[in-house]
């Protein structure tokens, strides 16, 4: 078949040397033209239906990163020129992954299956090789939690590490979850109690992983678990260490809206059910034994040891599923909402512990309250039970999301937990005006839409338009914003301000993708091994990802995806398939089985 | 007493003093932390010194560890079914103030227990063979990985494919949205892969007439039907352990929305009809021109309460795909999106969204319940259609000229999915979906076990996810044969022959179909692997001739009537 | 009546300099952020829908585009980077050429080099002309008085005729703005009277350009007076033309110096030069958003006006230096290029120098009629059946 390569790559990609490829391609067998289109835009259709008349080519071959764009206007070419128009192949780089190492193999290879209209992924199967039945999973948030579950209930060893002192992730902290308004703790506490019982998984809390070595279907993972300080067997959390610590800090679980000891169980259902010592603010551990102890002299089990060191855990495994999950981006720097000096401007998370039932007061949405720091003197502003309740509140959507200079992503799950907050406040607080600042409603899954209507309903008042200044006025905050179905601007008097956070990729991610050499997008979420075809695989053999880690997620798609790896991990086992690199793939190696699958 | 939990209310001391003068209690103790492993240790030791035959705990919510207990029991070599638990935590100390009243109820409370248990007996949970091949209807994409994953694995595969190819609504799609990548190339990998898998039946126009039996046990029947009505030849049985349900949707009808004019006015296209346009190359209008302006109109069927309420989740990257790929065929012509809300919410979507705004997509924004409308327009415009609408974001009632106007329309159930849902016995919301066990933790389970749904026929989603939750289903039936076996809890209801009258009640009423009638000797019989002993079944027996097992009447009243003991 | 939207006039819109408006998503922070939006103005956004649509008949009838001083807070603010700042400037210029019933502005703005050509064929042929009657009549030798090369009677005709045809040009494309806004674009009644009650609009803006002080309360940046320089610039640039325009005499006279009229041409000459160069300075820099993308009109302008200020100083020295044929030969130079300055002022940015009064003027009695209207409606009775 005479075929025509075409490079349709308008800006340069870094780690690609495109004439090289091109250079390549060129002695490709059939291959009868290769042309380099750097131009933007493209030349016209007059001079593509040129070079096909002139090469009389049968089929086309369009390379580059995303070459789809350029699909439709050669399409018109051919069509005009009379040929077949099923004979364009796309031979997309960013599709099949070239940005780990040999990267130039892997392109040429793209475009070599490309030109014999072979799939690729279809002539880069990586050879199996036999497979260890344990699995790791770093991250014990809803997603690890499943797909251990998962792989547990199948009979399975599985290792789930957390950086933490508990597994449950961010859903732990959630009151409500939308659109079906069910506690968030009653639907995840029974799978994190299974966990904590289950004969096949080992626990790791406190721990990261600092090394792996080894080939896909046996890794090696040097864990390092850090001290505890607390023995987890004989602890039975009685709490009296807490009442004697006089360590007072921010607590994470809490959102930083309330206090903790040194010495603390993030929260009553945690998993591990055991105290443990933060040992950046115990004055014990940082003057180095000497002062303080209280609690050691306390524990009645006698449980507490504050010399306890970091161990280092080696395991062996065959599969390592990735579920580090998300964090929330830093709204300090997006200066215009005031967050951190007005005191009722409050991030989402914070509002969410600050709505549960098992938050600091208790459920009761108020505003903050002054008080005299004792010790400083110094006025602060704290959430007390009796604060007083808002008259309004402003929900503010995107802060920082869809945002060129912040995410230029869509967060994906804001709209809803912010329609959420809005029924909560409407639910807990009579007679108070609820205001959502918005630009698109992304309502999309399965009764999403409906909940919309029904917070419309419920009296919110949903204001189409973003605002972006908070202002203090007379002892007063001010929210302006235009209300554009309305068209008019309008600023509201408000007491409190949620401000719909984006989410970015947790801290560690940069780090593990280093070490365990898993590629990530330019937005820095994992980037998984096929848009469409294999959402949860890598690159890297025996490698997967789960949740929100791979890109911003709602929880039906998390536990989908936790699932869905299970699905990898367990099909593992008992065929070799799919564990190897895609990326350890030679080019000679998917040449010579593109050329087997082409003779029949 | 769970740390403070209980006893920073209830007076613990006290009710174990009261308890341990109840006859038949051997010993009553209080523990700080009975659910921990020490309190644990204690129990097993009690129950081996004193040889205890029943054990009752006075702690938190079974919920939380009841399991624990049970487990704690077996280890002592006592059946787990001679333990009761009362809950003094959730029902007592959370929710009452005054310690001397709560004190009060928390005896109540635990005497009920030791009523109760008294009369339980030994049961053995027992387990069903698990059959290892899978039935998976429909070959779409979601369904073909769903085959891929399970005959990967080693299993064989039933495939069920109504159509005469594999691919289902993909195979008419040319790039997916958001990065243009080919659907082509996807369905290629896959169905070469599935033709030449050794493990995998495919049963081309065919469809599932009947399923019978349980989980890890079904039998199913395949029909094919081969084009000519009435002429149907004889239905293949196989043996089967799971059932993966893949029927994706169908396309809204555009011509329900009268005045789109779908069907009168020639241009005015669906857009799966211009799919077809961009596969061959030729994106022009009837009269064969090429079209200045292009108008695209989003949610059609989809967020309207007189269609669907829902979002069809797709459509509006489908509508950004459509605006590039015209714009790259015709740089020439204008393009003015008219949508509702832009749902560009996955990965790489909001830059999507934001390159065809660098193409100069003109986006209009409309009310949901306002809908745009379609007129001819005039000789002297220099376009052939006008339309009409109110544009929110400008305030203004304004006319969009156009000569090509593509209908994006939504997805539906499948008008078959309501027989299909019969056949496996699962059940469908308003709109046709399919209803997962749980929509956040289970959304590929069913209430009938066995039965897994994933994809489309779920509620609209896009490939990854569709492919996503295909593996997720995989994976459970994965996980069920890697076992072999399937426990099955011994909490089932069961039929005492001699007293049933064969009034059939009990059948329909079963939500899990669990209760089958023997027509020889006219009594029901209730399968036990697939009852949840829920007792639905026990409470409407007009003849008492259903027995839940651990939920016995005795059991209850007795339970009932030391709550009034105290 | 259903408004007609025109997908294709983005395209034109991108000749006059808004190559970003197609990204705006309508998300409404420009307008929060804006100190000058108010509710009856509201603006950017709405403008910036208005382009995207392509309702020409709202932008040519609306005041917004003027009523924008460019703080740039929308363009730093906006999440898409679609520059709503500037697309406000383009807007302006597109006004301009709207105003313009002769089409000249519209072929300047969309083409730089027309611009340049015209500008200098007018400038070769007043030089020309210049020269023939400066030989004719006098010698080079000569600055002022009996026998000069351009003797200062002369140049006050000189001055006048061009002043006239660019008042009438002027006038003509003011009473057009004036047609637009308050006749075709105003569709209820304007009482006459709030003409003349809002008449001091015009002179007090005009002087004090106060609104554009407004725009700089939140800029964080200290030595960032745009509004100072920009009035300093705009005074001496008014006092100049006056002193040509009727006191040309007295300044161009002989050795003997008038400092009653000197006195201000020194000081609007400061004014000038500071404006100038701090205008230049920023645009060669970039360094603040306005300052990001220069239209081509923009450099016209500015060269323009720091060749005829210079000319003017260097003309100056040399005749105080008693040089007479370097001063002659120098204001030659300065004519030829205060010309056609004069000449394109009508149809170009120069023009906001009346557009923008103007535009408060109309704005104020407009927001007048609203009120007067909504009082109206108000009082009118409700009847209950």
């Amino acid at each position: 078949m005479r075929t025509g390569v075409f490079f349709c790559q308008t800006e340069d990609n870094s780690s690609l040397n495109i004439d090289a490829i091109a250079k390549y391609a060129a002695n490709l067998p059939e291959v009868e033209t290769v042309q380099i289109l750097r131009l933007k835009p493209l030349p016209g259709i007059n001079f593509i239906c040129e070079q096909i008349k002139s090469n009389n080519l049968e089929r086309i071959v369009l390379a580059g990163d995303i070459p789809g764009y350029y699909k439709p206007v050669f399409t018109k070419a051919v069509a005009l020129t009379d040929g077949n128009t099923d004979e364009i192949r796309l031979a997309s780089f960013q599709e099949h992954g070239t940005k780990g190492e040999n990267a130039m193999d892997r392109a040429k290879a793209i475009v070599a299956c490309a030109t014999m209209g072979i799939p690729f992924p279809l002539a880069a199967v990586p050879g199996g090789n036999p497979v260890n039945h344990a699995t790791l999973i770093i991250g014990g948030g809803i997603a690890g939690i499943q797909s251990a579950l998962e792989i547990a209930n199948a009979g399975k060893q599985v290792y789930l590490v957390e950086q933490t002192g508990t597994i449950g992730g961010h859903m732990a902290m959630f009151d409500k979850t939308f659109p079906t308004l069910d506690c968030a703790a009653c639907i995840l506490t029974p799978k994190m109690v299974t966990v904590g019982q289950h004969e096949m998984i080992r626990l790791l809390t406190r721990s990261n992983v600092v090394a792996v070595t080894g080939k896909p279907g046996s890794y090696r993972v040097k864990i390092r678990q850090k001290a505890r300080f607390v023995d987890i067997k004989s602890c039975v959390a009685c709490n009296q260490c807490t009442e004697v610590c006089p360590v007072k800090v921010k607590s994470e679980f809490d959102a930083g809206i309330s206090l903790r000891k040194a010495i603390y169980i993030p929260f009553p259902q945690a998993v591990p059910n055991a105290y443990l010592v933060d040992e950046t603010s115990c004055v014990n551990i940082l003057s180095g034994g000497e002062k303080c102890g209280a609690c050691v002299k306390k524990c009645p089990k006698e449980c507490i040891n504050l010399n306890e060191t970091d161990k280092i855990i080696d395991i062996e495994v065959g599969n390592i599923i990735l579920a580090t999950g998300y964090e929330f981006l830093d709204v300090s720097k997006i200066e215009q909402y005031g967050y951190g000096i007005f005191p009722n401007v409050l991030t989402s998370i914070e509002f969410e512990r600050l709505t549960n039932a098992s938050g600091t007061t208790g459920g009761r949405i108020v505003t903050k309250s002054r008080v005299i720091n004792k010790k400083t003197g110094k006025e602060e502003f704290i959430f007390s039970p009796e604060g007083m309740p808002p008259k309004s509140v402003a929900l503010i959507h995107c802060v920082g999301s869809r945002n060129k200079k912040y995410n230029p992503y869509c967060s994906r799950v804001c709209c809803m937990y912010s329609l959420k907050f809005a029924h909560l406040i409407k639910e807990k607080v009579p007679n108070v005006n609820v205001y959502e600042f918005y630009i698109d409603m992304r309502a999309f899954g399965k009764g999403y839409e409906e909940f919309a209507e029904r917070i419309k309903q419920e009296g919110t008042f949903v204001v189409r338009g973003h605002s972006a200044s908070v202002a203090m006025r007379n002892e007063q905050m001010v929210v302006r914003g235009e209300d554009i179905f309305n068209d008019r601007l309008v600023e509201f008097y408000v007491d409190m301000v949620v401000l719909a956070v984006g989410l970015v990729p947790s801290r560690g991610t940069e780090e593990i993708s280093r070490i365990l050499g898993v590629q990530r997008d330019s937005d820095g979420w994992f980037s998984e091994l096929d848009y469409n075809g294999s959402p949860t695989d890598t690159d890297k053999g025996g490698i997967y990802v789960a949740g929100m880690c791979q890109a911003p997620k709602d929880i039906p798609d998390t536990v989908a995806q936790a699932s869905a790896v299970a699905a990898g991990v367990l099909g593992s086992f008992t065929s070799g398939k799919g564990i190897g690199h895609m990326s350890s793939l030679s080019l000679s190696e998917i040449e010579s089985r593109a050329k087997k699958i082409h003779a029949i | 007493m769970c740390g403070t939990n209980i006893a920073k209310i209830v007076d613990v001391e006290a009710v174990a003093k009261y308890v341990s003068g109840i006859p038949d209690v051997v010993l009553a103790k209080t523990y700080k932390y009975m659910c921990s492993n020490p309190g644990q240790e204690m129990i097993i030791q009690d129950i081996r010194e004193n040889h205890l035959n029943r054990v009752v705990v006075a702690a938190c919510s079974p919920n939380m560890h009841e399991r624990t207990f049970r487990n704690a029991l077996r280890s002592a070599g006592l059946n787990q079914y001679l333990f009761e638990m009362a809950n003094i935590r959730e029902q007592c100390s959370w929710v009452h103030k005054d310690p001397e009243e709560a004190t009060e109820k928390a005896k109540a409370l635990v005497y009920a227990a030791i009523s109760r248990v008294a009369f339980h007996e030994e049961l053995e949970s027992m387990s069903v063979n698990m059959c290892p091949n899978v039935l998976v209807i429909g070959g779409g994409i979601t369904g073909m990985t769903a085959a891929l994953e399970l005959a990967d694995a080693g299993n064989s595969v039933h495939l069920i494919e109504k159509d005469n190819h594999l691919g289902g609504n993909l195979a008419r799609i040319d790039l997916t949205a958001p990065y243009l990548y080919s659907a082509r190339d996807l369905l290629t990998e896959k169905i070469t892969r599935i033709m030449n898998h050794k493990q995998i039946h495919v049963y081309f126009e065919s469809r599932l007439t009947d399923l019978t039996g349980f989980i890890g046990n079904f039998k199913a029947k395949i029909q094919s039907l081969n084009g000519k009505p009435g002429k149907i030849n004889k239905p293949v049985e196989v043996d089967i352990g799971n059932v993966i349900v893949c029927t994706g949707f169908k396309e809204f009808d555009a011509s329900r929305i009268v005045h789109y004019g779908y069907g009168k006015l020639p241009n005015v296209i669906t857009s799966f009809e211009l799919e077809k346009m961009i596969r061959a190359g030729r994106i022009e209008t009837k009269e064969g021109k090429i079209p200045k302006y292009v108008a695209i109109i989003h949610c059609v069927g989809s967020r309207s309460q007189e269609f669907h309420t829902y979002c069809s989740r797709v459509c509006c990257m489908t509508a950004l795909k459509y605006a590039h790929e015209i714009k790259s065929a015709n740089p020439e012509c204008y393009i003015s999106d008219i949508y509702i809300d832009m749902h560009a919410f996955g990965k790489g979507h909001e830059d999507f969204y934001r390159r065809s705004s660098e193409a100069k997509t003109l986006f209009l924004m409309y009310e949901k319940e306002d809908r745009p409308v379609i007129h001819k327009a005039s000789l002297k415009d220099d376009c052939e259609m006008l339309i009409e609408v109110n544009e929110k974001l400008s305030g203004e009632l304004i006319e969009i000229p156009a000569d090509l106007v593509i209908l994006m329309v939504g997805m539906e159930a499948r008008e078959d999915s309501h027989e299909i849902a019969r056949i496996v016995n699962i059940s469908q919301d308003k709109h046709g979906w399919f209803i997962e066990s749980h929509p956040k933790l289970e959304p590929v389970a069913t209430t009938t076990d066995g039965i897994f749904i994933a994809g489309t026929c779920v509620a609209p989603k896009d490939i990854p996810d569709s492919v996503a939750q295909a593996r997720a289903a995989a994976a459970r039936v994965l996980a069920r044969i890697s076992k072999g076996k399937i426990e099955v809890d011994a909490l089932f209801s069961e039929v005492m022959e001699d007293r049933c009258s064969g009034c059939r009640f009990c059948n329909q009423l079963c939500p899990y179909s669990a209760i089958e009638f023997d027509e020889v000797n006219k009594h029901s019989h209730i399968i036990s692997a697939l009852c949840k002993g829920c007792g639905v079944c026990v409470a409407a027996c007009p003849s008492a001739a259903i027995r839940g097992r651990h939920f016995t009447d005795q059991q209850v009243l007795a339970q009932v009537d030391g709550l009034f003991e105290v | 009546m259903a408004i007609r939207v025109n997908p294709t006039f983005i395209d034109e819109l991108d000749r006059f300099g808004a190559e970003d408006v197609q990204l705006c998503y309508q998300c409404g922070d420009c307008s929060t952020v804006c100190p000058h939006a108010d509710d009856v103005y509201k603006f950017p956004r709405k403008s910036m829908r208005s382009l995207q649509m392509g309702l020409e008949q709202k932008i040519e009838t609306s005041l917004e585009p003027w009523l924008c001083y460019y703080c740039g807070q929308c363009s730093t603010q906006c999440p898409r980077e679609a520059d709503p700042g500037e697309t406000m400037m383009s807007l302006r210029r597109w006004l301009i050429s709207r105003y313009d019933f002769t089409g000249i502005a519209r072929k300047f703005f969309k083409s730089r080099r027309t611009e340049v050509m015209t500008i200098f064929t007018v400038a070769l042929l007043t030089g020309v002309f210049l020269i023939y009657y400066g030989f004719s009549g006098g010698s080079l030798s000569i600055y002022d008085g009996e026998g000069a090369f351009l003797p200062s009677q002369f140049i006050h005709k000189f001055d006048l005729t061009i002043g006239s045809i660019l008042l009438i040009f002027l006038l003509a494309n003011a009473f057009h703005m004036w047609y637009l806004i308050m006749v075709k674009g105003t569709s209820f009644y304007v009482p006459w009277w709030s003409y003349i009650k809002q008449f001091y609009q015009l002179p007090w803006h005009f002087f004090t350009q106060k609104r554009y002080s407004e725009c700089e309360k939140k800029q964080e940046h200290p030595f960032f007076m745009p509004w100072f320089i920009h009035l300093g610039l705009m005074l001496g640039y008014v006092t100049m033309l006056v002193l040509v325009m009727v006191f040309i005499e007295q300044l161009q006279s002989g050795p003997d110096i008038r400092w009653s009229v000197h006195i201000f041409g020194y000081l609007a000459t400061i004014g000038l030069v500071t404006g100038t160069v701090y205008f230049i300075r920023n645009r060669l820099k970039k360094n603040y958003v306005q300052y990001k993308k220069s239209h081509g009109t923009d450099w016209v302008f500015v060269v323009l006006l720091s060749i005829i200020v210079l000319t003017g100083i260097i003309q100056h020295i040399f005749h105080r230096t008693g040089l007479n044929e370097l001063a002659n030969i120098t204001y030659v130079i300065h004519l030829m290029s205060v010309v056609p300055w004069l000449l394109r002022m009508p149809f170009s940015k120069w023009a906001h120098l009346i557009y923008r009064p103007l535009a408060m003027y109309f704005a104020e009695i407009r927001r007048d009629a609203l009120a007067r209207q909504e009082k109206m409606i108000q009082s009118v009775p409700v009847l209950i059946k």
